[in-house]
């Protein structure tokens, strides 16, 4: 296909800057988008089992209720009800006291009941472990912190971020145009410095180009939906209803009255046949609006929620109040935009897709990783025969160790505030701002290391690092095996072996790439990316090539 | 000879451009959609049909924000772009009346 000189060259200055500037937020959050397609696994890896109530049989849950209603009554405002037995879930009923906003509260407690033995009410308040839930937020927010009105500042910035990843999106396909059919599938490996991986953003770029277009969009629209609502408000609907609700119950029923669960499982049974029931939550149960709120999932449906969709009942009554998430009964419109919903989380299709999407989201950090070494090599000054290698561009400078700082830094951050979670709470205590802490840290040490030394040096050294902190994974566990006291333990289920296989798998490429960034540090030209000959004292900057 | 001519004429312009897309480019997209909230199937009070509408409004922006370098000149994307919002936003102000 042809396209005139100059649009391809506007297009390419596009690419160039909209991929520079938003590309290593968007590394950070592809990266550890990657991992919360294991959140629940990453959660049942680091529960302690010591913290876990006896579950219960559904028969059960009424008595229980009706204990907790009694003797907490603020826990009627809201509570929720636990149907699964895995290791990430503490008890059978569980309330969080005040506000549940959007902002991440580390340090307060949770409160959970069960039933002893004797059917009588047994109770616990805990700071539960939000590892899990920090990796999701760093995926959400890419790790800038500052929760400001409704939301993070960082979820902002990823939505602008996400806005520029489209423009680059566009324009990479534009100036890949004129050359797809001749130059797509072909992966040329040592021709010149730079085409393998020019060939290889490529390639990822084009075969995951659907993925990527249903990403953009749907984070600009996590981003911004409130704003989006708001000027639709003013201009399109101005006083017509958006949403629609059910005619509410005047009444307030009496507490006594909620239906048995056995009842709500009954009714949701034929609203929602073969789907499995996970969670109930109860809320406003003094008031006209009681409702329930029932996350159901089904790896046979799109569902909307990141893992369940979702129905709405009246706990007294029985009726649906809301079914525009439940599979397959979300209407025209509903049904649209849940499978958009379902197209980011990789919530369909169960563990199969959960492991492509792991896949594209590490490809898609790639994309982002070769395309900050792309425009590097590009400005590389090339080492005249003879000569003395040239003095390198600050700005390259700057950005081949904020790529190596902030991309490895990060990586190696999680890492060992996964496993640092486990120890810490085996020799001192559990505490999410400890977990959080470390990755910070890790994560600003390791951009200082990328300055102080230099790219071509600490790149080594963080592959290393990121290497070693991901081998310590299966190490802890095999540790907690032959130790196994009740503060040290390794849970032995198929979702968290996931962990520690993921752990050994990326040791074994980070510990491969430092040998590789390495050996191309002392064999390659001295105008190179990652000749060492280009450390800092020297004056010269390391820009890759391969 | 001629596409050259016609090619060379097309000016990069970054910050109008942009500032086309970015600002004229949402406008634009809003009032599509809100007119596809009015006049689509199922009208205005079509069951959760507004969330549809609000996610619609991604797209069209970014495909408008995406072909506005296509534009030759960032006074035409200002103006061509500002003309079409005023355009689709009177005609749904007459809709809404």
């Amino acid at each position: 296909m042809k396209i005139s000189g100059p649009i391809l060259r506007i297009y390419q200055t596009l690419h160039t800057w909209a991929g520079i500037s938003a590309g290593l937020f968007l590394f950070i959050a592809f990266y550890a988008g990657s991992l919360t397609m294991f959140k629940e696994p990453i959660d049942r890896w680091v529960t302690p089992p010591i913290e876990r109530m006896k579950m219960i049989e559904i028969d059960q849950y009424d008595a229980l209720i009706d204990q907790v209603m009694v003797t907490f009554p603020q826990a009627r405002q809201e509570f929720t009800l636990h149907f699964s037995d895995t290791e990430n879930v503490i008890a059978p009923l569980s309330w969080y006291p005040g506000d549940v906003g959007k902002e991440l509260k580390l340090s307060s407690g949770h409160h959970y009941a069960s039933l002893d033995q004797n059917n009588q009410l047994s109770y616990q308040e805990k700071i539960p472990s939000a590892l899990a839930e920090l990796i999701d937020l760093l995926h959400r927010t890419a790790g800038i912190p500052y929760f400001m009105g409704d939301d993070y500042l960082g979820v902002y910035i990823l939505g602008v971020a996400a806005i520029v990843y489209f423009l680059a999106l566009v324009s990479g396909v534009i100036i890949l145009l004129p050359t797809l059919v001749r130059s797509l599938f072909s992966l040329r490996i040592g021709k010149t410095a730079g085409r393998f991986w020019l060939d290889a953003h490529n390639i990822i770029g084009v075969t995951s180009l659907p993925f990527h277009i249903v990403i953009s969009l749907t984070a600009i629209i996590f981003a911004f939906h409130d704003q989006f609502y708001d000027a639709l408000e003013t201009v399109v609907y101005k006083e017509q209803p958006m949403f629609i609700r059910a005619d509410a119950p005047i009444e307030v029923y009496p507490i006594d009255k909620l239906l048995p669960i056995a009842t709500l499982i009954k009714i949701v049974g034929e609203e929602a046949p073969n789907m499995a029931i996970s969670k109930m939550d109860f809320f406003s149960l003094d008031s006209a609006n009681a409702t329930v709120r029932v996350a159901i999932s089904s790896p046979q449906h799109m569902v909307s929620g990141a893992y369940t969709g979702y129905l709405g009942l009246n706990p007294y009554t029985g009726m649906v109040t809301m079914s525009s998430m439940l599979p397959g009964k979300e209407g025209l419109w509903g049904g649209i935009v849940s499978k958009f919903f379902s197209l980011h989380f990789g919530s369909f299709g169960g563990a199969f897709v959960r492991w492509i999407y792991f896949g594209l989201g590490l490809a898609g950090a790639f994309i982002f990783y070769s395309g900050n070494l792309l425009w590097l090599e590009k400005r590389r000054k090339k080492q005249k025969f003879n000569n003395a290698a040239p003095v390198q561009k600050v700005s390259c400078k700057i950005l081949a160790n904020l790529t190596v700082g902030v991309c490895l830094g990060s990586i190696a951050g999680v890492a060992i505030s996964l496993i640092s979670t486990k120890w810490l709470y085996h020799f001192a205590y559990q505490s999410n701002q400890a977990s959080l802490f470390i990755y910070y840290f890790v994560f600003v040490c390791a951009i200082s290391w990328a300055f102080w030394r230099g790219a071509a040096r600490s790149a080594v050294d963080l592959l290393m690092l990121c290497g070693a902190a991901c081998f310590l994974i299966p190490v802890t566990s095999v540790a907690a095996h032959l130790v196994n006291t009740p503060t040290l333990w390794a849970n032995t289920n198929i979702e968290s072996f996931v962990i520690d296989g993921m752990g050994l798998l990326l040791s074994c490429l980070f510990l491969y790439l430092a040998k590789l960034t390495h050996k191309r540090a002392v064999s390659s030209t001295t105008d190179s990316v990652w000749s060492e000959e280009n450390a800092p004292e020297k004056v010269v900057i390391a820009t890759q090539s391969c | 000879m001629i596409r050259n001519l016609r090619a060379r004429k097309i000016q990069p312009d970054w910050w109008r451009k942009t500032a086309a897309g970015i600002v004229f480019g949402f406008i634009l997209a809003l009032g599509l959609s809100g007119l596809f909230a009015w006049l689509g199937p199922g009208g205005i009070s079509a069951p959760i049909k507004s969330q549809f509408i609000m996610w619609s409004i991604a797209p069209l922006w970014m495909i408008i924000f995406s072909v506005v370098y296509l534009i030759p000149t960032g006074n035409k994307a200002l103006l061509w772009l500002g003309v079409a919002s005023a355009i689709v936003h009177l005609i749904l102000l007459m809709i809404n009346l």
